[in-house]
Parts: structure tokens; sequence; C-alpha cells
């Protein structure tokens, strides 16, 4: 992709961005991101509130409809769809995980996780440790067959370390690249290379 | 199948550029004709100057609006027999707004108003049990275009929003700025269940609401228990109910 196409996608799945956060996940160096974000303002591709990018419907369609010339290849390779498949699987697991980390039960009831409970805390940080060695793997996979990728990998494990560490904003909180918000990220960039629609 | 290549792939987009609707047009023709040329196996001179104009089918062209329609644009006109003849294509006389037409779950359940003036409008699966019930304004939001806008010139306070995109992807955005959130799609554990827990918004999914109109008093009953997954395994029915101030419905 060139870097037109890098910065849209990126800001895809940003959704909402500061030009930093969208250059990084590009992998395009800032003030080129800035000069690409800034010509999609002046051309209607894109709208900018408060420091953050979002594309208009129609760029998004655009760039979805070059998606099979840059990721036909991947879409064909045996390997990678192979590891698409996996992440779907392990996905669910995920979502399981962070709806325990966010609730806790109370005399039969679910209600929100207020985190006093350490033991219940620590348990699930435990069961995302467990699934992040499964998704290692697939990640080395996935980025074997597009480099770029490796910036979910390192994200991860990243948000993952300082959970453990005792900073548990970063199992899910939105506003930092928690673990769910790198995940869900990720699953969104592969359903695009993939051409896929997301379930739920 | 392999990936075709078009002559036209490495063409630079002119300078100034085309409007965002002719790059999206262009972009989406490519992709139907990629499409078709791979599955010819023919080379582009024998597909260009043989196959094509059986290969690419008027249904291909149709698709090409149908996605551009279906990101919520829609076509300016000159005459407004265009707008009268197929209002579903163009931009409507009296401005864009989304609203709750063709958002009538069969299976709602309704009912008069009690004692408070609540009546029956709907029911959902309760993502989390907050403390109190919680009444704000029904807003649809099921266009990125209603999003931008909202991005653009803020959501206004206390807005319950009325949504059918269980992933999140279209309100992201914005999800932090509503007072509750009445999904049609999804589960508890779907992502936008777990935004909103994050967020602390009281959320219901796989929603089934009837009789809802934009700007109604609407009440979720974010107090009832929370579904669970071994709800969803075992079949259990519990349901957060969803009302309409009867001031309102007037």
């Amino acid at each position: 992709m060139n870097s037109r196409d890098l910065v849209l996608h990126a800001a895809a799945i940003k959704r909402h961005a500061p030009a930093s956060a969208i250059a990084a996940l590009a992998g395009v160096p800032l003030d080129q991101a800035q000069a690409q974000l800034d010509a999609l303002v002046a051309t209607g591709r894109a709208m900018e509130t408060k420091g953050a990018y979002a594309l208009t419907p129609l760029a998004g369609v655009a760039l979805q409809a070059r998606y099979a010339g840059h990721f036909g290849h991947l879409r064909e390779d045996e390997g990678f769809r192979g590891a698409y498949e996996g992440f779907e699987r392990i996905n669910n697991t995920l979502k399981q995980i962070i709806t325990d980390w966010q609730t806790l039960t109370v005399g039969g009831q679910k209600v929100a996780n207020d985190h006093s409970d350490k033991a219940h805390d620590d348990a699930v940080i435990d069961r995302l440790g467990a699934l992040h060695e499964q998704a290692e793997p697939i990640l080395a996979k996935l980025a074997s067959g597009l480099p770029r990728l490796r910036y979910y990998g390192d994200k991860l494990l990243a948000a993952l370390e300082a959970a453990e560490d005792g900073d548990t904003e970063w199992v899910s909180d939105i506003r930092r690249d928690s673990y769910h918000t790198v995940w869900f990220e990720l699953h969104e960039e592969v359903l695009r290379i993939m051409g896929r629609e997301r379930q739920e | 199948m392999p990936v075709a290549k078009l002559p036209i792939d490495g063409a630079r987009f002119v300078q100034p550029p085309a409007s965002p609707l002719v790059e999206a047009t262009v972009d989406l023709v490519k992709q139907a004709v990629r499409k078709r040329l791979a599955e010819s196996g023919m080379d582009w001179e024998q597909f260009a100057l043989g196959g094509s104009d059986s290969l690419v089918t008027a249904e291909d062209m149709i698709g090409v609006e149908a996605a551009i329609l279906a990101s919520g644009h829609r076509f300016d006109w000159s005459a407004s027999i265009s707008a009268s003849e197929r209002p579903e294509a163009h931009k409507p006389a009296d401005g864009v707004s989304d609203d709750g037409v063709g958002f009538s779950h069969p299976d709602a359940p309704s009912g008069e108003p009690d004692s408070d003036g609540k009546a029956l409008r709907g029911v959902g699966d309760n993502v989390v049990r907050h403390k109190a019930d919680v009444s704000g304004t029904a807003l649809y939001v099921r266009s990125n275009e209603r999003v931008l806008s909202l991005l653009t010139g803020g959501v206004p306070p206390g807005t319950i929003a009325i949504i059918d995109d269980s992933g999140g992807t279209l309100t992201a955005p914005i999800i932090d700025q509503f007072a509750g959130v009445i999904c049609a799609g999804g589960t508890v554990r779907s992502h936008l269940g777990i935004l909103t827990r994050e967020y602390n918004i009281p959320c219901v999914m796989n929603a089934k609401v009837a009789g809802i109109r934009e700007g109604d008093q609407v009440v979720i009953e974010a107090s009832a228990e929370a579904k669970t997954t071994e709800d969803y395994q075992q079949g259990v029915e519990r349901t957060a109910r969803i009302w309409l101030m009867a001031e309102s419905a007037a």
C-alpha cells in the first residue's frame, strides 16, 4: 500500500484518533501522515474534530474496494488464512475474559467489577496471560505474511506486561492502548485484510 | 483465485483530486472488473476486447451503487422526480435524518402506561446491573453521516442511542457521550457490551423494541439483573425492560 492508503487504512481502524496514533499504526512517519491527513480533510475524505480524525463514508467505501488488490495474495495464502481462523477462535475466549474482568458475581448477580477482589482480578489476568501464549504463534504467522502487523504483537505484549505488573488499567481501558483496545483493532485489521464482516 | 492486475492499477490520482464519490465509484468498478477478470482466466486484451461486455454484468454495476448507498451516501438531485421516484437513493428535500422507520421488532412486548406513566415498548439483555434505571431522549444512530454530525456538533446531554451495530464500529467515537444505549443485535459479550461497561453506560443488547420515535422520552431498566453467559447457554430468559414515558407519546 502507498502511504495514502496506509494512512486511510489506519484511520479506518482507529476510527477517531489523533495523527500520532494513526501514523504509528500505519507505520508512516508522523510528518508524512499529517500531510496525508491534511490533504484528506481538504478534499472531503476525512473530518477533524478535537484533534482527532475520522474518515467520511465514501472514503471508507473507496478504501474497502481497494482491499482485494492490496490483500488478495494474503486471502489466497493457506498459512495466513489458517492464522486468521485461529485468531477468530481465540477471539471468543478473549471477549469472555474481558467480560469477566468487567463483572463480578455478588450474591448470584453480575455487577460491575469495582476491582476490590484482588483474587478475582489476578485470576482473570492469569487467564489473559494464558490466552496471550495461545495468541503468540498466531500473531507470528500473521506478521510473517504482513510484517506491518508486528505492531499489534508488540502492543499486546506491552499491555499484558503492564497489567501483570499491577497497572490494571492496561487490561481494558478504552482511552489507552490496553490489551482489549489493541486486540479489537487487530480484529478490525484482519477482518479488513480477509474481506470479512464482524459478527458482533 | 489469483489476484488480477488491471492496466490502470498504477494510474495516478488526478490533481486536483477527484471527488470522494468519483474515487469510490472508480474503485468499486475496478473491484468488480478485477473479480470478473480473475474468474475468466483471460488475459487483459482478450477480456477487454472479447469477454468484458458479457462477463461484467448489470448486477455488478447495481452492486456499485448499492455499496455507495450502504455507506449512508445519498445522491444529490437536479430534478425532484429523482427524489420522488427513488427516495432511498437521493437526499430528501427536508434534510437527512435517521429515524425509527424499519426499526420495529415483531416480538417486542408492549403495554399500557402504568401508574408512573411508563408504557412498555421493548426488552433487551442488560450488559451489567446498575444501581438505578436510566431515562433520556431517544436518538436513532444508524448511519455514518449521523455519527459524523454528532462528532462535530456533540451529542445532546441525556441521549439514549438506539442502534443496530453490536460491534460498535459505527458509534465507538461517540459512545462515551451517550446516557444509555439500546442495541438491536449482539449479546452482553459483544464488543459494544464491553465498551459500554468500560464507560459505565447502561446498555441493553439483543433488544426487541417497537413504537419508539426519535425524540421520545424512554427509560431503560438498567437496574434489572444482567444476562450471563450461562443464561445464553441454558436458554434462560432474563431481560431488562424498555419503557416509553406516556406524556411524550401524545
